[in-house]
């Protein structure tokens, strides 16, 4: 379909994905972008470019009405919490659908076999499976709704990107976080395959889905087509650090033990549960509750007024260790995602998206690097 | 005793409940009768959580005859009309920052309060902070040698709660990341440092004029001579948010984390040292107390403010200056290869 006259609304517009489309149409001089916001603080990377900034929610189809406007194309890289992706996703389908939206890109995820896609899922044939993670399986189940209201109608795409990175994604932010505090291993040698996803490339792909009719109704693996293995990954990192960061190595053996040696059922749940607790995600999404970030304000504050000998005093009865409190001969066990992330064996095969779709990733895993430190030392992660 | 000030506030979004309330709340020397906001319910919300005697309003005009002065806190477009309203009325006005979005509506308020004899102080709250007057002390006893240079960065990835979203329209905020942060910066370096006499602006604004990243070199012409400046400020990432003043003789810190403290680095004996200053008599309480404590003060005595409307208009000049002569960032990993890709090319094999 002949796209670029068209309004298109993207929605997940402030997140990284999103973001990133949000400036591309920009380059391409698409007309007029609407960008669904659920929360307007969030949208500062987008508010620089002349994009419409419409409030809305997933979870509320009125809202959506709204906010889609006379846009007839729809990018949907938006998502929720894991128990909304679903509803939220038909949601936007339906709003669309009623709308007569000529194309909908859904953004799924390779993830959908689960966070270790299992061999035999190397392409888009494999049958959907339920993993137990809440985040993959309403992944599957959306991308079930989605090809759902293609039979209805609806032109639809839906795009499989695996681990999409660049300029602005926590993969590597959170990596180089994580390296400079000793938090990273290589896991089996670090040989588990990342199936990276170059985000201009995926750009590429929903373009691509945009202008040929062929993919309408199917879905396709987006990666960057490389061989890139975690420890690549990884150690393209390292290389930019100064000083460089070390690393061991750990073996999924030693990982087991070590967490066998823990602790008791009672105690290592307790332990667990502080463990999600203190992590970005359910910090951010506690910060959402109104309430809760009045409190948790409240709480810093004062613990930050107290002195410094009573500060770790507390840290230390709450269990919080400072990340350097760890013994230098201590190794690093990396949490159980990371190391069911970083435990595939499977690269997907892209070959459908290029038969059909005609896609060709444009930039390779050193391009892509190569952004992503430009950006990184901008930033002043580096 | 002296009867208590009485006080309205105008728009019940974020600032007002952080940090104007509970400023007031514990200020003995006001007596807040309004709260006033559009959404009438949610200035209710305030007075029943924070549990107050004082009237909700969804129209600032029907208290202005309550009251001796208000604090401003609507959003920046409507800053001039309600400020000259309040003036009109004969109550003084502390508005929030900025005081206006154009310089010459800021300098045309400033001069109407001038004429009516009210006191119009404009909310730069990190003016009341301790480091700003230590700092001052620092550079003016010479502690730091002769000064060569400064390097201020701020930056955190935006997540101010705004009610009302006004900050990501143009019109209505009057920029980005240097209309929001950059007035509290600006305003600072020129009250250490003196006039800005030379710039180099650039941001990252993609056409909405809302910029979320900029980089200000400065050349202040004050009191230690030619003294230049970089300023940095970003809304999407972290940055060291800290000032940092270079002397011959010494460096000088201040962070954003401890803004009582002034941290002086230096060196006995050839080993690096660091001091930690702190002011030893200053009033307790949030800057945003001390600023309300300022303001209340000059309506007893008719005097100056700490910051008055003169200092907002020659920042405010500033940034028109910067917005009118902006370079823009280069952004290569945004730029290569963006191009869409078409079926005759691009993507296409």
């Amino acid at each position: 379909m002949n796209w670029r006259n068209e309004t298109v609304f993207v929605t997940g517009a402030t997140g990284f994905i999103g973001g990133r489309v949000c400036e591309r149409l920009m380059q391409a001089g698409v007309p007029k972008v609407r960008a669904l916001v659920h929360g307007m603080h969030r949208a500062a990377r987008i508010a620089r470019m002349p994009v419409e900034l419409c409030l809305g929610d997933l979870q509320e189809p009125e809202s959506l009405r709204q906010a889609l406007g006379d846009a007839k194309v729809v990018i949907h890289c938006g998502l929720g919490l894991p128990s909304t992706i679903v509803r939220g996703t038909e949601n936007m389908l339906a709003v669309a659908h009623a709308a007569g939206v000529k194309r909908f890109i859904h953004v799924s995820t390779a993830a959908i076999y689960g966070i270790t896609p299992p061999p035999g899922s190397e392409s888009e044939d494999a049958p959907l499976r339920w993993t137990g993670d809440p985040y993959c399986d309403n992944k599957a189940a959306a991308e079930k709704v989605v090809l759902r209201y293609g039979k209805r109608g609806l032109p639809v795409v839906i795009l499989r990107p695996s681990i999409v990175w660049g300029p602005y994604s926590a993969w590597s932010t959170r990596l180089i976080d994580d390296l400079r505090a000793g938090q990273v291993a290589f896991i089996e040698g670090g040989r588990g395959a990342c199936n990276t996803t170059y985000v201009d490339n995926l750009i590429d792909a929903m373009v691509l889905g945009l202008e040929d009719d062929r993919g309408l109704n199917q879905t396709f693996f987006i990666t960057d087509g490389e061989r890139v293995s975690w420890g690549d990954f990884i150690r393209a990192h390292m290389a930019l650090m100064e000083p460089p960061p070390e690393v061991g190595e750990i073996s999924r053996d030693e990982i087991e033990a070590s967490r066998g040696r823990r602790s008791g059922l009672l105690l290592g749940s307790i332990k667990a549960a502080a463990q999600v607790a203190r992590s970005r995600e359910f910090r951010q999404m506690l910060m959402q509750i109104p309430l809760t970030e009045r409190v948790m304000k409240k709480a810093w504050h004062w613990v930050h007024s107290l002195p410094p000998e009573k500060r770790e005093r507390l840290r230390r009865r709450l269990g919080v260790q400072r990340r350097a409190a760890k013994s230098p001969d201590a190794k690093f066990i990396p949490d159980a995602v990371t190391v069911a992330t970083q435990s595939t064996t499977v690269f997907f095969s892209i070959e459908k998206a290029r038969k059909v779709l005609g896609y060709e990733p444009r930039v390779g895993f050193a391009e892509g690097m190569k952004r992503v430190e430009q950006w990184l030392r901008y930033a002043a992660y580096l | 005793m002296k009867e208590p000030i009485r006080l309205a506030i105008l728009g019940c979004g974020a600032i007002t409940r952080s940090e104007h309330i509970p400023a007031v709340n514990a200020y003995p020397g006001v007596q807040l009768l309004a709260l006033v906001d559009t959404d009438v319910s949610r200035a209710n919300e305030l007075i029943q959580s924070h549990g107050m005697s004082c009237q909700a309003f969804a129209d600032y005009r029907e208290v202005l005859g309550q009251v001796d002065a208000v604090i401003n806190a609507l959003p920046n477009h409507l800053h001039v009309s309600s400020n000259m309203d309040c003036l009109r009325a004969g109550r003084h006005v502390l508005c929030e920052k900025p005081l206006a979005i154009t310089a010459a509506e800021a300098r045309s308020c400033t001069e109407f309060a001038e004429e009516k004899k009210l006191v119009l102080a404009v909310g730069m709250n990190r003016r009341f902070a301790a480091s700003h007057s230590l700092l001052k002390l620092v550079l003016d006893e010479g502690l730091l040698g002769s000064i060569q240079s400064y390097d201020f960065q701020y930056g955190v990835a935006f997540d101010w709660r705004s009610a009302s979203g006004f900050y990501f329209d143009r019109t209505k905020a009057g920029g980005g990341a240097l209309v929001d942060f950059g007035v509290h910066m600006l305003d600072s370096v020129i009250d250490w440092f003196g006039p800005v006499t030379l710039f180099d602006y650039q941001d990252d604004d993609w056409g909405s004029g809302i910029e979320a990243n900029l980089l200000l070199d400065v050349k202040h012409a004050g009191r230690f001579g030619d003294i230049p400046g970089h300023l940095r400020i970003s809304r999407t990432f972290a940055l060291k948010n800290r000032i940092q003043v270079r002397g011959t003789a010494a460096s000088a810190e201040i962070s954003v984390h401890d803004p009582e403290v002034v941290v002086i680095h230096s060196a006995i004996g050839g080993a690096p040292v660091s001091q930690m200053l702190r002011l030893g008599k200053f009033p307790g309480g949030s800057s945003y107390w001390r600023q309300l404590d300022n303001f209340v003060h000059c309506i007893a005595n008719r005097s100056k403010p700490e910051v008055d409307g003169w200092q907002a208009v020659r920042v405010l000049e500033l940034i028109e200056n910067c917005y009118d002569h902006k370079g823009r960032i280069a952004e290569p990993w945004a730029e290569s290869g963006a191009e869409i890709g078409t079926v005759n090319g691009g993507v296409r094999k």
